[in-house]
């Protein structure tokens, strides 16, 4: 007996189900064109049917057009990032962002951790933001755990969350830059970086990834180094700022490469989940600080900065605005700091009750949070966090499609993804 | 025996300016280490030799040891040449460079179109690079540079007719003469020097106009598969060339070897020779100061951006200047 047994094709079967999805959302079936297999002959490629999604891009690309291949070790993909791009001459016609580089499973190794330890896998998610990252797991945790910070540790935490936001915007600044060919900003930038993660090693003991954080407080109460050197940078941050600020803002050349680039609207933002700065410079006035206060927040005067534009320049402009405004709540956090103990009692081992906690935090890419679910043990059954610059990188192929090479990197500067982050 | 001599001189002066080369690289490269740093406050280079001056003379030996790949697919008879044509244009133009009063290797009379003629061969070696490489970067790369380099060219050399209509001739050193006489040509020619400027600075790919490397977006356009001394004669030349287009901005705007206002113009005898050498390295390097000014301050432009400005902007302006100047040389008969 004949077998009609036959092992199908997945690209066809992949066919048949975006057939079948368009038909579904109403929507005329996709025309795949004559030259699905162009230049087979030409180029000497092998006589079979493409075997991978990729391989099917390569056949069916029309005259005069190529994929570069930009990343992961590409000079200015901000980490490990992998941006397959179609281009006719240098024309964007399509953009593909590959991500999984930088896949280091901090979901699964949190769950394996206690509650305790959690705090120091968070860190190297998005490494210039390591602050926030712990800020969100805190609060999720004392949550799930039933227990309040005290109002010292309440104050510490905010002053190194902004400390670190200001370091962040800063050197997105320098990034920005540096993806045009500006080669002075990033190093202003990374000044002011150092005096903050200086003074910030002098409070947790670590320059990068601080761990200092934990459920029911922070690990240490300030100091005496940490408070002078608090004192000496926010005499000369300013200034600092404003160098790398007066090199860009009214830069003729940087200006003509930013402004109306990469125009995000307000809705297409928020239909793409972009939140942060990026979102708010496409004038939407959503910030987690001000929209689900959390932390000492509500005690702070300062208000949601928005843009009108959309574009790179707006979201570099609203990173400098926002870079000011974290200095001028630094100021309010130091003048407003009350004494006291710095950390909860909690037991040495941490078991929650079970159920679930949501937390949120503004981090300088946008909304931060993590989502734990406690089973009774020491460990988090579920440990989710959505990190903001993966969801800002899906903005990245609505907007680059006829514009240039050049622009994909300053476009994707400007929503400052970490590739840390991103893959996890 | 004069051609003897002749030949002899030659020589003698061609394997100077080869040599030349080397250490006006060295300085260039080391001179932009240094105030970059100086300007991003570091320190820059500080380890190698006093104030860390033999760091780039380390980086052109370094060259040497590093492997000479030449990739697979790579076409290898375009791809050895192409650093060899770029050097070459660099150093050739080298040859109608007026130093000082009797230091011009080849002092003849249309110097100033042979300098343009040649300074032009190295888009030549960027194509093939870009080409011979296999690399789509390289490609791009190299495509931008002949789109880049052939544009400019056409406001650089009309900024340029300009002068040569005001001085009457093409030969370096009579043009030098002529700016002892009537005042340096920056005064006569100030349009025609802001044209020259921008347009030099594309044609020598320097920042703003460095779309052929753009590390940002090509990692190293025509440059990328290059390594070892290959990569090493790309860099090399591209110094150089900053300091020729300085050195003949110095030459055509700014009186050449004359030394400026308060001191005397020129000097007779070897002593003179050596006056003149001083007064044009002097000016010269502050040129490639301030292409190193521009190199820490300013962002990239666009490639649609740049060749807007050759078309849209520069060429119009230079023709205008052509006709102002030419014009005014007919009515006044300057």
């Amino acid at each position: 007996m004949t077998s009609e047994l036959r092992i199908p094709d997945p690209l066809e079967l992949e066919a048949a189900e975006e057939g079948r999805l368009r038909a579904v959302a109403g929507l005329p079936p996709l025309k795949r064109g004559g030259g699905e297999y162009a230049g087979f002959e030409s180029v000497g490629l092998p006589d079979r049917p493409p075997q991978t999604e990729r391989e099917r891009e390569v056949y069916t690309l029309d005259e005069g057009e190529m994929l570069v291949n930009m990343g992961p070790q590409h000079p200015s993909t901000h980490g490990v990032m992998r941006l397959v791009i179609k281009v006719r001459g240098e024309v964007v016609i399509d953009i593909d962002p590959v991500l999984g580089y930088l896949h280091r499973g901090i979901e699964k190794l949190c769950e394996n951790a206690t509650y305790t330890t959690v705090m120091t896998y968070v860190d190297p998610m998005d490494y210039l933001s390591a602050m926030h990252n712990e800020h969100a797991p805190a609060i999720a945790f004392e949550k799930l755990f039933g227990i309040k910070a005290p109002p010292r540790a309440e104050y510490i935490r905010a002053l190194v969350v902004e400390l670190n936001r200001v370091f962040s915007h800063g050197l997105m600044m320098g990034f920005l830059a540096l993806d045009m060919g500006g080669l002075t900003p990033i190093l202003y930038s990374f000044i002011n970086r150092d005096d903050v993660v200086d003074m910030l090693s002098a409070i947790s003991g670590q320059r990068m990834l601080f761990n200092f954080f934990r459920v029911g407080g922070v690990n240490f109460d300030t100091n005496d180094e940490f408070m002078s050197r608090l004192g000496t940078w926010r005499a000369g941050v300013l200034k600092t700022i404003e160098m790398s600020e007066r090199i860009l803002t009214d830069n003729e050349i940087f200006r003509g490469r930013t402004v109306g680039m990469g125009v995000l609207s307000g809705a297409q933002a928020i239909a793409l989940g972009v939140t942060g700065p990026s979102l708010r410079a496409s004038g939407v006035p959503f910030d987690v600080r001000k929209a689900h206060p959390y932390s000492i927040y509500p005690e702070l005067e300062f208000d949601v900065i928005t843009q009108a534009g959309g574009d790179v320049y707006s979201r570099y402009l609203q990173r400098v605005a926002e870079l000011k405004q974290s200095i001028h709540l630094i100021d309010q956090i130091v003048d407003k700091m009350p004494h006291g103990p710095v950390q909860a009692q909690v037991p040495g081992i941490i078991r929650p009750r079970p159920g679930r906690a949501y937390a949120a935090v503004e981090s300088p890419r946008g909304l931060y949070s993590v989502y734990a679910i406690s089973d009774g043990g020491p460990n988090p059954y579920r440990f989710r966090m959505r990190d903001p610059s993966f969801v800002s990188l899906q903005a990245l192929p609505k907007l680059m499609p006829g514009r240039l090479i050049a622009d994909t990197m300053a476009v994707m500067a400007s929503f400052d993804p970490v590739m840390g982050g991103v893959d996890k | 025996m004069d051609l003897l001599f002749g030949i002899l001189r030659f020589l003698l002066a061609t394997t100077l300016l080869l040599l030349m080369t080397i250490p006006t690289a060295f300085v260039v490269i080391q001179m932009e280490l240094k105030v970059i740093a100086q300007m991003q406050l570091r320190y820059g280079p500080n380890r190698v030799g006093p104030w860390g001056m033999f760091q780039s003379t380390i980086h052109g030996f370094k060259f040497l040891a590093k492997e000479d790949h030449i990739p697979d697919q790579a076409d290898r008879a375009t791809f050895t040449l192409a650093p060899w044509m770029v050097y070459m244009a660099a150093a050739m133009s080298m040859l109608v460079m007026p130093f000082a009063p009797g230091a011009i290797a080849a002092d003849f009379n249309i110097g100033i179109v042979y300098f343009f003629a040649v300074i032009g061969l190295s888009v030549v070696g960027l194509l093939i690079a870009g080409w011979a490489s296999y690399n789509k970067y390289s490609l791009l790369g190299g495509l931008r540079s002949a789109a880049q380099m052939v544009s400019y060219e056409i406001p650089l050399t009309l900024s340029v007719v300009g002068v040569v209509v005001l001085g009457g001739t093409l030969n370096f050193r009579e043009l030098i003469a002529w700016q002892q006489l009537h005042g340096w040509m920056l005064i006569w020619q100030p349009v025609g020097l802001g044209i020259f400027y921008i347009a030099s600075l594309a044609e020598i790919n320097r920042t703003p106009f460095d779309m052929v490397e753009a590390d940002s977006e090509l990692v190293a356009g025509p440059f990328t598969e290059y390594s070892g001394m290959r990569f090493g004669f790309f860099f090399f030349a591209e110094y150089v060339a900053l300091f020729i287009m300085s050195g003949v901005m110095t030459a055509l705007f700014f009186g050449g070897w004359l030394a400026p206002w308060p001191f005397p113009a020129q000097l007779e005898g070897f002593g003179g020779t050596l006056y003149g050498l001083l007064w044009f390295f002097l000016k010269s390097y502050m040129f490639v100061f301030v292409a190193v000014w521009l190199r820490a301050t300013l962002p990239r432009v666009r490639v649609d951006q740049l060749m807007g400005m050759a078309w849209k902007v520069l060429l119009p302006l230079a023709m205008l200047n052509l006709l102002v100047t030419a014009g005014a040389v007919l009515v006044f008969n300057l």
